[in-house]
């Protein structure tokens, strides 16, 4: 059995034992760890499978991300909330139906994620960072500023109206970590699918070589577009999941500070593989959790700075460590086995995809 | 690509060590029966990180004064402390939270203490919209006490009101009672402007004043509303009407960004006169006395937590300063923030007393509703909590002035309101509007204080009222 053979069969029990281990995970974690860690490592990881899909297998890093997660999650907000004698005091409180709100939210982020990568499809490496920055920061100074949705105060209560085959996830929190694992990984089949469909194969080749593929007669324009209305597809059910997870919803859920947070979570997996969402955001939970438990506030000894120093610190080793994330440290470990046992193997199909963008 | 071992090794033995630190967090054990788990919320960055010393400061004061607990550090008040007991149980501080003034972080934070840490009490938080999210937070969450530290948003006890949320300080709007009446009768005003960030506490703020100004018959021709901790305040305060085009200025902007907005307003429209700009001007916010603050020297400024009241000539003032002052260094007692903190942190000793250490709805039944702060006057100088558990207390409002001697600038207080409510009166209610962008509208309307703000004269309140 070749190296490569070996991997993929390695990979695919880790994946299998991981998976076991999500589900019962509620047996063995206390309750905090279920859902301030787990599930929101689970939502983030959504969030960050939206991005790695679009770099991994587009060539574009898109920083659109948290924008359109805060769209979806801020539409089905104001589309649930009520206004009754205690209780939200922020936003429309349109009080509709949850399924309803839930599709009409879904629907309407992926409306605006296409209508933004239309506009975005034409531009490459560097403006189209630039343009997916500008998108978020349009999201977050839209619903800062128009106080009848929301402002600068919590559009809060979202968990509270969930549509019947939810059910009662603020009550519940097992039951919301099951929902966003089954959806996490739903996302995960679906990428693995759609990156092996005709189109699929065709974005990566515009990934690779757009202007070859331009001239063999592919629209590359609409390939981009149809892709990032996909990341804003699954943007939008990270979007839902956190809204139904945090239960109430400020423009910080889409600042600057989140879409960095967000990019480090997918540069601290790994940009090249999709698994590496999920590595990225349990890594980034789980340091960020105990740093802030055991390093002080107030400014630490000899190099002073807060707990927010380290966790820089941190984050910068990894990326120094590791240029590929977490999943690159895997990947080396492989090429250092395959060293030693011989020549290389033919690499299996999107393991390691190159970031090209012009 | 060749792949040096140390490469390899070094991320797996991170990684390892990681795991080991996770795993021993995911399975910590449980709370032990013999002590009260609490916490402090506060913020420690954005425009109101001075406050996570000040914050942690008075409530542990209050706790050396009347629990028995010792301050780690007198210079350091966030280094904790040690002892503490109250209902015959100790007091363990689980952690302080690190806020910015956001509703996600300062949820986050209190998901943090209250859940993973287990403390049953917070005491916190900090900022507006800060309580707004944790009521929110509360509602769902009964077991869970929370005394709010010093957020001044009218919703969490108004709006929202859950039954495990107390707060022992006025809302923005009572801070500003009697400050509109003020500025009508002394400096003359008739119209006047206002400029404040765009989130909870500013809109509760300007709820008072518009209230208290337009109650009066004095009218409010523009409100404008920059985007909280925007930084750039220029493009704002040139939405302002000219200085000859109203009589005045109420300033609504928060935190240290308040020099900033103040000094975006001269470079528009020349040196700032002080007869014309009154509102939440908190001198400590004003560039530690060096930039602007001199020259507002006159301005009456709104009394956010009786903010520096310390010139108050009444026994239970003095024991308060003289018992405050004795636990730490270079802390201002009379600074709102640790008043209010401290008072929090004393309610909470009460409370534990009465329950016995008993924490949840037992505890929350037996928190007091009347208190005995130090700058209370009204009523023997006791403090009521009403039906939703929002402090009734004496308001009081102040001139900014030069110390004399040092010639540095500082407060005096200028006028008295007793017994302030959060209704003023009627005109706030659970079933209104939360005070926002354009609510409340500008109209006359008699509060209980009108015609009735007391002076004050030298730290005494006199029979006078303001003319």
């Amino acid at each position: 059995m070749s190296i490569d053979t070996t991997k993929v069969l390695t990979e695919r029990v880790i994946g299998v034992a991981a998976l076991v281990l999500a589900v019962v995970a509620p047996a063995l974690v206390s309750g905090f760890w279920l859902n301030s860690i787990l599930t929101q490592a689970l939502i983030l990881g959504i969030a960050a499978m939206s991005l790695i899909f679009l770099s991994a297998y587009g060539g574009m890093i898109s920083l659109a991300q948290t924008g359109l997660m805060g769209i979806a999650g801020y539409a089905l907000a104001n589309m649930v909330t009520q206004r009754v004698p205690g209780g939200e005091t922020k936003g429309l409180l349109l009080g509709w139906d949850p399924t309803l709100a839930l599709i009409a939210a879904i629907l309407l982020t992926v409306a605006i994620g296409l209508a933004f990568g239309a506009v975005a499809s034409r531009s490459f490496g560097i403006y189209f960072l630039m343009l997916t920055l500008t998108y978020t920061v349009i999201a977050y100074l839209f619903v800062g500023s128009v106080t009848l949705i929301g402002g600068f105060s919590p559009v809060a209560g979202v968990d509270r109206y969930t549509p019947g085959f939810i059910g009662d996830i603020a009550g519940d929190r097992e039951r919301l970590y099951y929902i966003t694992l089954i959806t996490a990984v739903s996302v995960y089949v679906l990428v693995r699918y759609l990156v092996r469909t005709p189109f699929g194969i065709s974005f990566q080749g515009i990934r690779d070589e757009p202007l070859r593929m331009a001239s063999l007669g592919y629209n590359v324009a609409l390939h981009r577009t149809l892709a990032f209305g996909i990341g804003a597809f699954i943007a939008a059910l990270a979007g839902v999941l956190y809204a139904w997870w945090f239960g109430q919803l400020s423009p910080t859920t889409m600042g600057l500070d989140a879409t960095i947070q967000l990019l480090v979570i997918a540069v601290i997996g790994g940009l090249r593989r999709i698994e590496g969402a999920w590595l990225g955001a349990l890594a980034f939970l789980i340091i960020n959790n105990e740093v802030t438990n055991r390093i002080p506030s107030s400014g630490l000894p000899v190099i002073g700075g807060t707990f927010n120093t380290v966790i820089g610190f941190i984050f910068l080793a990894i990326v120094i460590v590791s240029p590929d994330g977490l999943m690159g440290i895997w990947d080396r470990l492989w090429e250092m086995l395959r060293r030693r046992g011989g020549p290389t193997h033919a690499e299996p199909e999107g393991s390691e995809p190159a970031i090209v963008s012009s | 690509m060749k792949v040096g071992r140390w490469k390899l090794l070094l991320p797996l033995a991170l990684l390892a060590v990681g795991a080991t630190i996770a795993t021993s967090g995911a399975l910590a054990s449980s709370a032990q029966s013999s002590e009260v788990k609490f916490a402090i919320m506060t913020d420690c960055k954005g425009a109101f990180a001075f406050g996570y010393e000040v914050d942690t400061a008075g409530t542990i004061a209050a706790l050396s004064q009347y629990a028995g607990a010792k301050p780690k550090n007198k210079k350091k008040p966030s280094a904790g402390m040690t002892g503490g007991k109250a209902g015959g149980k100790n007091l363990n501080l689980v952690g302080i939270g690190c806020g910015d003034e956001t509703p996600a972080l300062a949820l986050k934070e209190t998901r943090r203490l209250m859940v993973q840490l287990g403390a049953d009490i917070m005491i916190g938080p900090l900022s507006g919209d800060e309580a707004v999210a944790i009521a929110n937070w509360a509602k769902q969450n009964r077991s869970k006490t929370v005394i709010i530290g010093t957020a001044g948003s009218q919703d969490p006890t108004m709006q929202i009101a859950p039954k495990n949320v107390f707060r022992y300080h006025g809302d923005g709007a009572q801070w500003n009672a009697g400050l509109g009446e003020i500025v009508y009768k002394k400096l003359g005003w008739r119209t006047a402007a206002l400029i404040g960030d765009d989130y909870s506490f500013p809109w509760t703020s300007a709820a008072g004043i518009i209230a208290d100004f337009c109650g009066i018959g004095g009218k409010i021709t523009k409100r404008v509303w920059t985007p909280p901790a925007g930084g750039d305040y220029a493009p704002f305060v040139r939405q302002l009407p000219r200085p000859n085009q109203v009589d005045g200025y109420f300033w609504l902007v928060g935190g240290a960004n308040t020099a900033t907005a103040l000094t975006a307003f001269e470079q528009a429209y020349g040196p700032l006169k002080a007869s014309q700009h009154s509102g939440n001007l908190f001198l400590y916010f004003l560039g530690a006395n060096t930039t602007v603050a001199p020259r507002l020297v006159g301005s009456y400024v709104g009394g956010f937590g009786t903010f520096q009241t310390g010139g108050l000539k009444k026994a239970q003032a003095r024991a308060y300063v003289k018992n405050a002052s004795k636990w730490f260094t270079g802390q201002n007692v009379n600074d709102g923030f640790f008043y209010n903190y401290w008072n929090a942190a004393w309610a909470m000793v009460q409370g534990l007393n009465k329950s016995k250490g008993e924490v949840g709805v037992a505890l929350q039944t037996r928190l007091p509703r009347t208190l005995k702060p130090g700058f209370q006057v009204a009523n023997n100088g006791v403090l009521r909590l009403d039906s939703r558990r929002q402090a009734i207390q004496d308001q009081y409002q102040l001139q900014i002035t030069k110390a004399s001697g040092t010639g540095s600038v500082t407060t005096t207080i200028a006028g008295y309101v007793p017994n302030v409510d959060q209704t003023f009166g009627g005109y706030f209610g659970p079933n209104k509007p939360a005070p926002g962008r354009n609510f409340p509208p500008c109209v006359k309307k008699k509060l209980p204080w009108q015609g009735k703000v007391k002076v004050v004269k030298n730290g005494v309140i006199t029979n006078q009222v303001i003319k």
